[in-house]
């Protein structure tokens, strides 16, 4: 006999271990979930909220820092243009999020349900790629901008010869990538252990389809 | 209306719990473990369940939430404390019926089964339950002519641990 027949044979007779009565079932309709689409939500909220408050905040709570940003951006339009531009790509991250998650159905096939929860991690992933890469391209301008801008400074880089001032600036992109690289890492390392498991059956599954 | 989608739901999951209890021994090693998966899947039906359409069979419809939650959105218990081992408890067969080396040999399969991954565990189940490779694919979302070629390799990997 095959030997999972025999098992089968085991495995079908009625058991009584375990079982619940509808008393039991009843308080475990209110408890609280602990899913891994949970737990990305609240992740993907944190992540929104996180880079818009990191992004918009400064400039409304200081007013010597929107001072400073009404002189470098002295065009309007050009301030408008990228205020707007960043709200646009907010937006559109909060619309791609929110269909990604209602795409996700626990009916769905097992391959399905993995697909559409690791869609949703991509999405989650070029938010904060975008936001890194904005907040590297911040930085580099800000650094810019305050060699060349601040009396101080500048006073201070008109002594230095061409190879500090290559030596300096090479340190500023070293810094400038050392701190985006280490941030994507963190991020990395969250989203590495949350769905370690998740990407493991992921890659059995595709195996099954060679 | 919604207590009595409370109601009629509660007596559906009674009735076919055993599916859900099957799951679970398959996907944890301990009572709390056990425990911790069922209430999880029973959060996921219950979540599930106005969409449930009733053209499916409900154990059906279970089967799939039930393995998505085991294999997919089931984050392991943070409690650390094993209780007893399922391998010496649950899965002793103590009916007179079977012979020692069948007592045996099951005993050896149940483990065996235990070591498999998540996918394999989800097959093995399915097969268990009597479905048949259209249901097991679909379920899956593999193709049929996959199902039956990875089953069959679960059937000889079996076989070596029980025949070295």
């Amino acid at each position: 006999m095959d030997e999972l027949d025999l098992l089968k044979k085991d495995w079908n007779k009625p058991s009584d271990h375990n079982k619940l009565s509808a008393k039991d079932i009843y308080p475990m309709l209110l408890k609280k979930s602990s899913s891994i689409v949970k737990t990305l939500f609240y992740i993907s909220i944190a992540e929104l909220a996180f880079w818009i408050i990191i992004n918009f905040i400064p400039y409304f709570a200081s007013d010597s820092y929107k001072a400073k940003l009404d002189s470098v951006y002295t065009n309007e339009y050009v301030f408008g243009a990228i205020t707007t531009f960043s709200y646009g790509i907010i937006l559109l991250f909060i619309y791609l999020l929110y269909k990604a998650y209602k795409a996700i159905s626990v009916t769905d096939s097992i391959k399905n349900l993995m697909k559409s929860i690791i869609k949703t991690r991509k999405i989650i992933k070029y938010y904060v790629l975008y936001n890194l890469v904005v907040a590297g391209v911040s930085l580099l301008i800000g650094f810019y901008y305050a060699f060349t801008h601040d009396p101080e400074l500048t006073d201070k880089f008109a002594h230095f010869t061409t190879k500090e001032v290559v030596i300096t600036s090479m340190i500023i992109v070293v810094f400038t990538v050392v701190f985006i690289l280490i941030l994507w890492l963190f991020y990395r390392l969250i989203y590495g252990l949350l769905l370690k498991r998740l990407n493991k059956n992921y890659q059995e599954l595709k195996k099954l389809e060679v | 209306m919604k207590k009595e989608l409370e109601h009629s739901f509660v007596e559906l999951l009674e009735k076919h719990q055993n599916i859900v209890h099957k799951v679970c021994r398959l996907y944890t090693n301990n009572y709390d473990a056990h425990n911790d998966l069922f209430q999880e899947i029973t959060i996921q039906l219950w979540k599930a369940y106005p969409k449930f359409r009733g053209d499916a069979k409900f154990s059906t419809w279970m089967y799939r939430v039930s393995l998505n939650t085991a294999i997919t959105l089931y984050r392991k218990s943070k409690r650390t404390i094993n209780t007893q081992d399922f391998e010496d408890v649950a899965f002793k067969i103590k009916s007179d019926a079977y012979d020692d080396t069948e007592e045996e040999q099951l005993k050896i399969l149940y483990k065996a089964i235990h070591q498999l991954n998540d996918i394999e565990k989800a097959l093995v189940f399915l097969y268990l339950e009597d479905k048949d490779y259209r249901e097991i694919s679909e379920t899956l979302g593999i193709s049929e002519v996959n199902a039956r070629v990875k089953m069959n390799r679960i059937k000889t990997k079996l076989k070596t641990i029980l025949n070295p």
